[in-house]
Formats: C-alpha cells, sequence, structure tokens
C-alpha cells in the first residue's frame, strides 16, 4: 500500500509533529513531577500536580496515540514497511509500551492531582508516588530520546521476514529484465 | 554500531544485528526492573488508599497550612 507523495509528506509531517511533540511534553511533565518533589513551597507544588493532570490527559495521552498511529499509517505507507527493518520494529515497541503504560499510569496522575486539590498532598504515604512520577517520566523521556535516535540514524538491519521480501522483490525484477 | 553478520548472501538471511540485541537486552532489562518495583509494592498501580479516607494522611490543618483563599 503506497501513498502518494503529497500524502507521504503530509503523514510524515504529522508523525513527525506528534512525536517531537510527544517528548517535549514529557520533558516539561518532568520538569513539573521535580519541582511537585522538590519543592519547599506546598502552594507551588499543588499547583505543579494540578498541572501534570491537565498536561497528560490533554496533551501527552492524545499525542502518544497520534504518535502510534501516524507512525503505523508511515510504516504501512512506505517502503520501510512495519516488520522489515530492524529499527521500525525497535521504534514500535517503544511507542506502544510507552502509551501503555503512561494509560497506566493516569490513575495515580489523578490520585495526586485529587490530593493537591485538596490540600492533602503533604500527606506521607503520597511520597513514593511522587518519587515515581519523576522516575517514571524520566525513563519515558530516555525511551523517547531512544525512539528519535532511532528515526535519525536508521541503524542497518533486516529481519528475517525484511530479507525475504527483499530477495521476492529482487527475483521479481530480474525476471522481469529477462535474467 | 556493529555491521557485523549484515551481509546477506543469496541463500540465508542476515544475522541479527549487535545494536538489536543490546536493545532487546536494555527493554528486557528495565521490563523485569518495572515488574519487580510492583510485585515489591512500590507501584503506582492505584492501590493507593483514596484522598481523604486518612491511611495516613494529615489534613492541611494538621499540618499547619493556610488555606489559599481569605
Amino acid at each position: 500500500m503506497a501513498m502518494t507523495p503529497r500524502l507521504r509528506k503530509f503523514a510524515l509531517t504529522a508523525h513527525i509533529s506528534s512525536s517531537v511533540g510527544w517528548l517535549g511534553a514529557v520533558a516539561g511533565f518532568l520538569a513539573l513531577a521535580v519541582a511537585g518533589l522538590t519543592s519547599q513551597e506546598d502552594q507551588m507544588a499543588r499547583a505543579a500536580y494540578l498541572a501534570m493532570e491537565l498536561t497528560a490527559s490533554f496533551v501527552i495521552v492524545p499525542l502518544s496515540l497520534a504518535s502510534l498511529l501516524t507512525g503505523l499509517v508511515q510504516s504501512l505507507g512506505t517502503k520501510w514497511g512495519l516488520f522489515r527493518h530492524y529499527w521500525v520494529l525497535a521504534k514500535l515497541l517503544i511507542t506502544f509500551l510507552a502509551t501503555l503504560l503512561l494509560l497506566l499510569h493516569m490513575q495515580p496522575i489523578s490520585t495526586l492531582a485529587g490530593a493537591a486539590a485538596e490540600m492533602s498532598l503533604s500527606g506521607a504515604d503520597l511520597r513514593p508516588l511522587r518519587v515515581q512520577l519523576v522516575v517514571n517520566a524520566g525513563a519515558a523521556l530516555l525511551a523517547l530520546l531512544a525512539a528519535t535516535t532511532l528515526s535519525v540514524y536508521k541503524p542497518r538491519g533486516l529481519t528475517p521476514y525484511g530479507w525475504r521480501k527483499q530477495q521476492e522483490q529482487r527475483a521479481g525484477v530480474a525476471s522481469h529484465l529477462g535474467f | 554500531m556493529s555491521q557485523t553478520h549484515l551481509r546477506p548472501n543469496r541463500e540465508s538471511p542476515p544475522g541479527t544485528p549487535r545494536w538489536v540485541k543490546v536493545f532487546g537486552i536494555a527493554v528486557i532489562i528495565l521490563l523485569l526492573l518495572f515488574g519487580i518495583l510492583h510485585l515489591t509494592g512500590n507501584h503506582l498501580g492505584g492501590h493507593m488508599p483514596p484522598v481523604g479516607a486518612g491511611g495516613g494522611q494529615t489534613t492541611p490543618t494538621e499540618q499547619g497550612m493556610q488555606p489559599p483563599w481569605p
């Protein structure tokens, strides 16, 4: 399923925008998580957790889903394919896992935001949760940086499926040319 | 980036590049760490006590906090 050049560029623009936007939003989320954990001012910490819930719900989750969707379109609609190159597979794995873990962790983010709204943020029970959000946001940032690096460098490596497809194409071209 | 085992011939598919092996090992280690953290209770899995239900939390008044409104 090949896309027209115009459609391919549109899909690529959408994929880059959503992926890089996701990376930037997670960086902002990490800054808020660190501020929420380390700030000495209670109001600052509470504001950070309220902002984190909004950022996660209305920026990070939509961008992650858009990145996953546009990535699937981009790979299936071009010569790269989804299962032919290891770097494409690696990116798919990173994006899928990051999106899944993000969705699983939306409830704790809401829990912290609820605590911040009700002014019970300083409860000792919430500290592990606050630390965990910093760790998770840092891990997500590293994972998305890895995905960005893979997109730029495109390290070599055909999967066995990709190799078979390549052989079939070569055989097809050779028979077409009469060899 | 290693380029070993990348040159295929007509008979057999190429071997797995070294970067793929390193990446796979890193993913497995991270997933194991994540699973261990969850199993040992250091997780985010929604088992927090509900806000305002006690469980060791102190109220803002107990903490000496003042509400942001007059």
